[in-house]
């Protein structure tokens, strides 16, 4: 009789093992949404989008006062100018993009079919340097950071909403993301959802873990400990380097594939970028 | 208890058998310094192939060649078989993440 048990048991568990890897990306939605619905009970739905500030009053406090006078406003005006000096051909980053590059930040990134790949906003920045003629600049900070910021600060109050097309290259990519999000790496052998899932609220020395959900709504981000803007690529370096795994490269197909999943996650939410954190 | 036992014992051997492994490559190419930064090299690239190179691991190479540059091979080999170890480590992870996924 145990062996018969034994034995349905594991079969059992051979059977439900398809079915884990078979979940969709609307059923990890689901469950990623109902996880901080109930972990964080009191925080409103639509406050995650204010990451660590919506599960701790006194960080929330002295942020707000911080958000008086936010450090970024300089970067969002700097990516204004930028966004409009025409090219040496006399066209301009309005030309690239789908509405001339205004309010539509929610959209990224967003699975190509054409090319297979994901593309992000920092990565069709350059797409459409590169395409007029101009130098690609680089992906963590400085110009490209500016001009994020200023198409985000259009974007504000629009809901994220990206798309999983039905192709299987899609979805690879949406698993990839996956992946490395949930899986521990590094020395430390620790993984994203180790941090921003399981202990999200907890706190790592003097610092409170954010929670997952929203994280993506507020990049490029300022950050006092960068004392700049970054993308959220730069982010996803530092995490990597954190847990001591080498981190890939920005705008790499892995940061990629990771940017997708994650924003995903956050479908529904309401962009309120640039931000600031610590 | 007893399958305490066997996972203790399965551990330590793996282990073993990994330092058995280890020395028989640096006695094989003569057991300098370049032959243990040779078996680092070749660990870490493996690692990197799967996505798992840890951060500090290339690091641990260049200045293990640098001390062998040095004339401190002692030091050299220590530090290269340090790196292999890492290697393997990141590999076994990246063996053990296959399957990574919400625990919810």
């Amino acid at each position: 009789m145990k062996k018969i048990m034994t034995c349905a048991a594991l079969a059992l568990s051979i059977t439900a093992l398809p079915m884990l890897a078979q979940a969709t990306p609307e059923d990890d939605l689901k469950a990623f949404r109902a996880y901080f619905h109930k972990r964080f009970a009191n925080v409103p739905k639509d406050d995650f989008i204010n990451g660590v500030y919506s599960i701790d009053k006194a960080s929330r406090e002295q942020w707000e006062s911080i958000e008086e006078f936010p450090p970024y406003e300089i970067n969002i005006e700097k990516g204004e100018t930028l966004f409009n000096k025409p090219f040496k051909n006399g066209k301009t980053y309005a030309d690239c993009f789908k509405n001339g590059g205004k309010a539509i930040k929610q959209n990224y990134p967003y699975f190509d079919t054409a090319t297979g790949k994901v593309k992000t906003l920092e990565g069709e920045i350059n797409e459409c340097r590169v395409a007029n003629g101009e130098k690609p600049l680089p992906y963590k900070k400085g110009k490209i950071a500016d001009i994020s910021a200023y198409m985000a600060y259009t974007s504000r109050g629009n809901k994220i909403s990206v798309q999983i097309p039905d192709d299987p290259k899609a979805l690879a990519a949406y698993e990839r993301g996956k992946k490395h999000f949930y899986a521990k790496r590094g020395q430390l052998n620790m993984a994203c959802a180790d941090c921003h899932v399981y202990y999200a609220g907890n706190r790592i020395r003097a610092d409170i873990l954010s929670p997952a959900l929203g994280q993506v709504s507020h990049f490029p981000v300022y950050r006092s400990k960068w004392g700049g803007l970054g993308t959220i690529h730069r982010r996803y370096g530092g995490c990597n380097k954190q847990v001591r795994a080498k981190p890939f490269k920005a705008q790499s197909d892995e940061y990629n594939a990771l940017e997708y999943f994650h924003t995903y996650m956050s479908n529904g939410l309401e962009m309120n970028g640039p931000g600031v954190r610590k | 208890m007893k399958k305490l036992h066997t996972i203790v014992a399965t551990t330590l051997l793996g282990f073993s058998m990994t330092a058995c492994a280890t020395g028989d490559t640096s006695k094989a190419a003569g057991g300098g310094a370049e032959a243990a930064i040779s078996a680092a090299k070749a660990s870490n690239k493996a690692a990197k192939s799967v996505g798992y190179e840890w951060r500090d691991t290339g690091k641990m190479i260049k200045k293990a060649e640098k001390l062998a540059k040095e004339g401190k091979t002692e030091e050299a080999i220590k530090l290269a078989k340090k790196a292999e170890m890492q290697g393997k480590a990141a590999q076994m992870q990246a063996t053990s993440q296959k399957n990574a996924g919400p625990r919810f």
